[in-house]
């Protein structure tokens, strides 16, 4: 690791971003153009947050407000708990900890520097994690292998059964850094009797991992409270999927982000419901006058991400859909499969219901739930099960009418590219057009973005989308 | 032990097609999680698939994507071919995700390449933990396959018959615990790529006829002179390898013999009897699960340690060679960590990487290996001289 960059905390270096950037619209135009001049490649992903008006400066705030969490957290006398995207926060915060999720992480600091986050990429490697490990984790979690973020006090993640490279990479680091550990395991199956109490039985285990590492037993009524926020933030989410719906639809591409963003970050958390308070404000408002989500005022296509976006320098990805006047429908990390979204009809068995009746139906609305989390829900099992990842994306593009599906992920996502090539040939044959991404979405080294933009034209171009 | 040579060596050794010949089934599984002993019991020979013998991947590359373990790669390759027509049934574990969508893949090419999908095939779900809801979870799976088994081959597997494939099996386990310790003895009289071979063949010859082998080799073994030349004691782990050629060419280096090894084709799975008392599924069930120690089973790293430790102490190892196959996670990452503690403990490692296959990298390993017991050679001096 380069010299210069061992000298920062990270999180603290990452916090001071996002405060500074969410501060930003607070001051004079002169500061702001002052500003942006000293941000060269962060200029446009802090740009098109801002231009997006309240949601924008709100969602900084909140990711703002993370990073504090995390550098505060001892300082408060809350311990860290390093967890992964496809596990809910909601849990943590009912135990009164403070999450920190290596993905979320990885992603905003890619998206922030020039040189995204390869220095600690590169570290993870120096100290044994393998180069074709997922980028997603190995990214954030080099800086705290490296001793530059805050202390992680344990370590919980639920991709065993779903995702090895995930797994493996908690795993790793519960060693390296000497933590308590504990997995969440999924079997390959959902929906059913027998997979639906393994996943209570499972998550009464970590409770009780949970209790022994804070020492506090767990409080259901906290749970309630955590649990009935999550209720509000459900149904902002259902009437933005309904805007998703529209043609042209009101909600801009980066709005996907920011909701899955929010919910891998504060799920159940009052700080969530104002950033999709004012994200359905602002998409009610251009649907009533009829304009469209992106910039160009015009929706020439709608794709489907069916898997994740792509998050390298300065949110180079969105720029295009914007450019090319694309509409992104979502991607697997946007929905939650709560059972009020339209696509739950579409797949039946599939989603979970929110039940704060008891301590035992709030803690079977806790594991369904995180039972469905993305990767979690869609990729467990084979890909072709009733109502899985293809059904998924097939009803999905169908509903969201979209014009083509388009899969990105990272090198090491061993379980999609164990399988990709299939799955696309399934999906052309309904006749829907496929693109596969040979990219890493964090890590440009593995294909540069403007080989993944030309590669992109091509595909438009040659199935005569665009 | 030429027997276990020529098995080792081929896709289709002659004892199988033997078997074949007299009208038997074949179920061919892709993990050390399968009880084997439930197919053994109704005369139904379980083969570990393998994927040697692999001349190209332009079969496996249809289906799997770029950034996977070449392991599957060679196995599809090889169904494609239709190599792997001859068996009447295949099941597929999650060992690792690589291997878990070998499912789809296999499927599929089933869709593409006429007769290559066998008439039974099936999906044997394993947890990745093994307390309590985890060992429920797998025994429940077991009970599921044998049902299976039982509707497909209108077979009946009681346990009375389960009981009596544990203890032939167990058979074959004592016995290469045996070697395992004449192999890790101060004056070995056995090769590692011996050792090997017969492992292997334990997973893919009938069950009786290896027992019978196995006792016959045993007793040459109590007759045969110590090994010439032992100066440097290796031990092999890492990544899933059936290739005797990897072995062979640690030991074709001046001195070097693999004394000891944690392999999922090797002694790992195979080393420690299975209870034969009480219920055979559960039995089973705590044998596959409860005493796995693959890296696919998170969180239990300080055993896995801790059992190298112990056969590193058993057999006097010099220095261990981890080995992963590019892409393969679990031993990744792992191996990283066991050279991390095994060298602070003195130990010398060497890790590296390689393709599963025909040994395409042979040039770059010899080399690297070369330099390692060159390593090993020097401290071995250095304690002489001290």
């Amino acid at each position: 690791m380069r010299a210069e960059v061992k000298e920062y905390n990270y999180d603290w270096m990452m916090g001071s971003i996002t405060e500074a950037a969410a501060k930003l619209p607070a001051g004079s135009q002169k500061e702001a153009d002052l500003s942006f001049r000293y941000i060269p490649y962060f200029r446009y992903a802090l740009g098109a947050l801002l231009e997006t008006g309240p949601p924008g400066v709100q969602f900084l705030k909140m990711l703002s407000h993370y990073y504090k969490n995390i550098t505060t957290a001892h300082d408060q006398g809350k311990k860290i708990v390093a967890t992964t995207f496809c596990s809910t926060p909601l849990i943590f915060y009912a135990m009164g900890l403070v999450p920190l999720t290596f993905e979320v992480l990885t992603a905003v600091g890619a998206m922030v520097w020039k040189r995204g986050m390869f220095d600690y990429m590169d570290y993870g490697c120096e100290v044994g994690m393998p180069e074709t490990s997922c980028s997603a984790q190995r990214g954030s979690l080099g800086a705290y292998l490296a001793g530059l973020g805050e202390t992680i006090d344990f370590i919980v993640c639920d991709s065993p059964g779903v995702c090895d490279t995930n797994a493996t990479a908690f795993a790793f680091a519960a060693e390296y850094l000497d933590k308590p550990f504990f997995q969440l395991n999924y079997p390959s199956t959902i929906g059913d009797e027998r997979s639906q109490a393994y996943h209570v039985e499972d998550f009464k285990a970590m409770i009780g991992f949970l209790e022994k590492q804070t020492g506090k037993k767990f409080s259901y009524d906290r749970l309630e409270s955590y649990l009935k926020e999550m209720e509000a933030q459900d149904a902002i989410t259902a009437d933005l999927e309904d805007m998703l719906l529209l043609v042209p639809t009101p909600i801009p591409p980066i709005y996907t982000l920011m909701i899955y963003a929010g919910r891998f970050c504060f799920a159940g958390h009052p700080e969530y419901t104002r950033m999709l308070e004012k994200l359905r404000n602002e998409a009610q408002k251009r649907m009533k006058a009829g304009v469209p989500g992106l910039k160009a005022g015009v929706e020439r296509l709608r794709v489907l991400m069916c898997y994740i976006d792509h998050y390298t320098v300065d949110m180079n990805f969105y720029n295009y859909l914007e450019e090319r006047g694309i509409a992104n429908t979502g991607s697997i990390l946007t929905r939650n499969f709560r059972d009020n979204n339209p696509y739950c009809q579409s797949l039946e068995g599939s989603c979970y219901g929110v039940d704060t009746s008891s301590p035992e139906a709030m803690l079977e609305t806790v594991a369904q739930m995180n039972a469905r989390l993305p990767m979690v829900r869609s990729i467990r099992g084979p890909y072709d099960q009733h109502g899985m990842w293809l059904d998924e994306c097939l009803a999905l593009a169908r509903l969201y009418n979209a014009d083509c599906i388009i899969y990105n992920g990272t090198s090491g996502c061993r379980n999609t590219w164990g399988m990709v090539k299939p799955f696309a040939r399934d999906i052309e044959k309904q006749g829907i057009p496929v693109h596969i991404m040979y990219d890493d979405a964090f890590d440009d080294r593995v294909e540069s973005w403007e080989a993944s933009k030309e590669r992109l034209d091509e595909f438009f171009t040659v199935r005569g989308l665009l | 032990m030429q027997v276990f040579k020529d098995v080792a060596a081929r896709i289709q050794p002659q004892p199988l097609l033997d078997w074949k010949a007299q009208g038997k089934p074949v179920v061919g599984y892709t993990c050390s999680y399968l009880p084997a002993e439930i197919f053994h019991a109704v005369g139904i020979l379980p083969l570990r698939l393998r994927g040697i013998e692999t001349d190209g991947m332009d079969i496996g590359d249809v289906y799997f994507g770029p950034f996977i373990c070449s392991f599957p790669k060679c196995l599809l390759q090889l169904v494609g071919k239709g190599m792997y027509k001859f068996i009447d049934g295949a099941i597929i574990t999650p060992g690792c995700d690589s291997m878990r969508r070998l499912d789809e893949c296999w499927r599929k090419a089933g869709e593409d390449y006429e007769g290559v999908l066998p008439g039974f095939y099936y999906y044997f779900d394993v947890p990745h933990k093994s307390e309590d809801h985890g060992m429920d979870w797998f025994i429940e799976e077991i009970e599921y396959l044998i049902a299976e088994v039982e509707g497909y081959f209108g077979v009946e597997v009681t346990d009375e018959k389960l009981r009596a494939s544990i203890a032939e099996y167990n058979k074959g386990r004592r016995m290469l615990e045996a070697v395992e310790s004449m192999r890790a003895d101060i004056n070995p009289v056995v090769s590692g790529a011996d050792v090997f071979s017969a492992t292997i063949a334990g997973s893919v010859m009938p069950r009786n006829e290896f027992t019978e082998q196995m006792a016959a080799w045993l007793e040459a073994l109590e007759e045969k002179p110590p090994l010439d030349n032992v100066q440097k004691r290796v031990m092999l782990i890492g990544s899933i390898s059936d290739d005797l050629e990897l072995i062979k060419l640690i030991e074709s280096q001046s001195g070097a013999l693999v004394v000891s090894e944690n392999l999922c084709f090797g002694v790992r799975g195979e080393g420690r009897p299975v209870d034969e008392t009480g219920d055979p599924i559960k039995a089973l069930a705590d044998h596959y699960l409860g005493e796995s120690i693959c890296p696919r089973m998170y969180g239990k790293y300080k055993q896995r340690l801790a059992l190298l430790k112990q056969k590193i102490e058993k057999a006097r190892v010099d220095g261990v060679i981890m080995q992963n196959i590019r892409f393969c996670d679990l031993h990744g990452a792992e191996n990283a960590l066991f050279e991390r503690d095994l060298e602070a403990l003195g130990i010398p490692c060497l890790r590296v990487e390689r393709e599963y296959g025909p040994m395409i990298d042979k040039g770059r390993l010899k080399l690297r290996i070369n330099a390692f017991l060159e390593r090993i050679g020097r401290r071995r001096a250095r304690q002489v001289a001290g």
